[in-house]
């Protein structure tokens, strides 16, 4: 297993390479994991602001209006006094104040004079407040057209607003991604930039002067040094995927081994794994120095994860950039990964889809191996 | 007398229309240090890939120890070394797990090659550069490294291309010996070079080659004897005419003169006191002149009359 031994101990060199690709793709799945964690509803919720209220009018109406901004917003009476308003204001106890008139009714609802704002100059949150005030009042007019007392108008606009909202994904289905989801998403990076890199190393020192010849003149057969060669690359590949599965392991424990999906994720990483060995063998035997070796392990990783949806997601990616994607392999395992983020469970289309996905990358696999022996039979002949 | 070890009849490789080697022989005893001189582009390192199975070729066949060399013939390989015109080491291992790497191609056994590789380093002095990266050794260091990791194995055939280009006369000096050493413990060794001077020191038989074939083979005494140069001799700052030269060109063994910025090169056949003979005449005519050289025929001079031309051409 000299040759074997060889691979390794060249290896060895890059380990820290290795731990520095380990360690971004761990802390971008992480950050991007933790920032999706809180949905979208909870940080609405947050965005309640203080309200100073002034009621000037103390009637049903007015009371209702108060306990709407109160459901949203945290509301603090005050007293009708322009000099304690502004100090409130300046100091920023209140970032919004609402004074309610005397004749709540007849100027506001029956007329069309605006209530009486006043906000912190520039403040986004005021924007929002200005539109619930303005979508209240306009909810308790047509209420109150329509022949309902102030009591029934309250209530029903109180009906209405709370109301759950149910938020439409754009592909429909659940918008539930399980917790794993961008870790997932992310490991094409980890394999095509660390094998890449490894790889392109290793070959590249294999190829150096005139130790090729010096090996095939040896008393171990071409095939049996090739067979070496082949199997610490297997080796290799089978460690980067054992972390990738531990680190998921690690951070998800039972969350990921309970799913009934876990084996598609295994295998469509696997898939990945050895379309980015095949790959990266064959940008390795195109590599002339050390010089250019970086560039191009960062270019063929970044690149293919900026096209196929591991950055940005393919929702919002142009269709003519997801159509010339196609012909990467990464776009074909994000669409696996993104059939199984997003479902508990497989239909026989969604798995037929899995299927033909996972079909598609063995193929891209199966291209880059034959090319290899392609360009490996010319550069012997040659 | 011994037996032959390599054995090439009639090696024909060709590159499109190019005849790399031209029916190419070739016998190399067992014991010899063969030297293969030629120019730059005469075929030596493409007859020692063909040799080697490196390279296919078009005719001819290659024995090496009685079989025929072919690319799995593994049991022959076994038994060759060899040592490449550009040094052939990975950058990233160690002294040590290089000529360990590159020993144990041929021999499995861990204890018995970490033997031979200890010896290795014994006989190219990298004693003390066993843990150091090849990319901090000098250059004598890394042709060192690089003859430490073709001979580790123990080989009875050595060969060994242009191992000293590039390398300091220190360092040339201690692989020539080295490479005698190897000899003289038995091994069968092929050196190619376009040195003369390296094979003329270490080499017991010589084939000078040229366009892809052997113009003439033998020791190097038996080589200077084949040509007509016997002495070179060379007069600095020496004035003469026309007439002086004429002169000179009568005189017995005399059969070639060169003149030129007042130095003089006269060729003569191998022949008593022909310096003499050019001297008294200079001083007959009263002709003054400068420093005085006598030279016995080089291998260069061997290459010249057979071919026309400078060995380092």
């Amino acid at each position: 297993m000299t040759v074997f031994k060889c691979y390794m101990k060249i290896l060895r060199q890059n380990v820290g390479m290795i731990i520095i690709y380990l360690g971004i793709f761990f802390s971008v799945a992480l950050v991007m994991q933790m920032a999706a964690g809180k949905s979208e509803n909870s940080l609405y919720a947050n965005a309640s602001i203080d309200i100073g209220v002034t009621d000037e009018d103390q009637g049903v109406l007015a009371q209702g209006f108060t306990d709407y901004l109160g459901s949203i917003h945290n509301v603090i009476p005050m007293e009708n006094d322009p000099e304690v308003l502004q100090e409130n204001l300046f100091y920023r106890n209140v970032e919004y104040i609402v004074q309610i008139p005397a004749d709540f009714y007849e100027t506001c609802i029956l007329g069309d004079t605006p209530l009486k704002v006043t906000k912190v100059p520039g403040s986004y949150s005021s924007y929002y407040v200005d539109q619930q005030i303005s979508s209240y009042i306009s909810t308790l007019r047509t209420y109150l057209a329509a022949g309902f007392s102030p009591e029934e108008a309250i209530q029903g606009e109180k009906n209405e607003v709370h109301e759950p909202v149910t938020k439409l994904s754009s592909d429909s289905a659940s918008s539930d991604l399980v917790p794993y989801t961008y870790y997932f998403r992310y490991i094409p990076y980890l394999f095509l930039g660390a094998l890449c890199y490894t790889m392109g190393y290793i070959l590249m020192a294999f190829k150096k002067g005139d130790i090729q010849k010096r090996m095939e003149a040896s008393a171990i057969s071409v095939r049996r040094q090739a067979l070496e060669g082949l199997l610490a690359m297997g080796v290799i590949g089978a460690f980067l995927w054992f972390l990738g599965i531990l680190g998921v392991a690690i951070m998800y424990g039972n969350t990921f081994w309970g799913s009934p999906l876990f084996g598609y994720y295994m295998v469509n990483t696997l898939l990945m794994l050895i379309v980015a060995l095949s790959l990266s063998y064959l940008i390795g035997m195109f590599i002339p120095n050390s010089n250019i070796l970086s560039g191009v392990a960062n270019l063929v990783s970044l690149s293919m994860c900026f096209l196929c949806g591991v950055f940005v997601p393919m929702d919002v990616m142009d269709k003519s950039v997801l159509k010339f994607s196609q012909f990467l392999p990464v776009y074909w395992y994000e669409q696996v990964n993104e059939i199984l983020s997003r479902h508990h469970t497989l239909t026989p289309e969604l798995l037929r889809k899995i299927q033909v996905s996972m079909g598609i990358q063995m193929l891209f696999a199966v291209v880059f191996v034959c090319l290899i022996l392609v360009v490996s039979r010319y550069r012997k002949e040659g | 007398m011994s037996t032959n070890i390599v054995q090439i009849e009639n090696l024909v490789k060709r590159y499109g229309s190019l005849v790399a080697l031209d029916h190419l022989n070739l016998n190399i005893s067992e014991g010899e240090v063969f030297g293969l001189l030629g120019p730059n582009g005469s075929g030596k390192t493409t007859a020692i890939n063909c040799m080697l199975s490196l390279l296919k070729y078009d005719k001819g066949v290659i024995r090496i120890f009685g079989e025929e060399m072919r690319p799995d013939n593994y049991q022959v390989k076994q038994q060759i070394g060899i040592v490449l015109q550009n040094v052939a080491v990975f950058d990233e291992l160690t002294v040590y797990e290089n000529i360990d790497y590159f020993c144990g191609l041929y021999v499995s056994d861990k204890r018995k090659r970490k033997e031979l590789v200890e010896e290795a380093i014994t006989f190219t002095d990298l004693n003390d550069y066993r843990k150091m990266r090849p990319k901090k050794l000098s250059g004598g260091l890394l042709r060192r490294l690089n003859i430490a990791c073709g001979i580790a194995h123990k080989p009875r055939l050595i060969i060994m291309d242009e191992p000293t280009v590039a390398v300091d006369p220190q360092s040339r000096n201690k692989i020539l010996e080295g490479i005698q050493k190897l000899n003289e413990q038995g091994s069968t060794i092929i050196y190619t070079s376009h040195y003369m001077e390296e094979v003329e020191q270490i080499c017991t038989r010589i084939a000078i080659m040229d366009h892809g074939h052997v113009i003439t083979s033998g020791t190097k005494e038996e080589l200077k004897k084949m040509i007509k140069t016997g002495e070179t001799i060379t007069i600095e700052a020496v004035p003469l005419s026309p007439e002086n030269l004429a002169d000179i060109r009568t005189l017995p063994h005399v059969f070639d003169l060169h003149y030129e910025e007042q130095v003089l090169t006269v060729r003569c056949t191998g022949a008593r006191h022909n310096l003499i003979r050019l001297l008294n005449y200079l001083q007959s005519q009263d002709i003054p002149f400068g420093q005085v050289s006598s030279e016995l025929p080089t291998l260069n001079d061997v290459f010249l009359e057979i071919t026309g031309k400078q060995l380092r051409d």
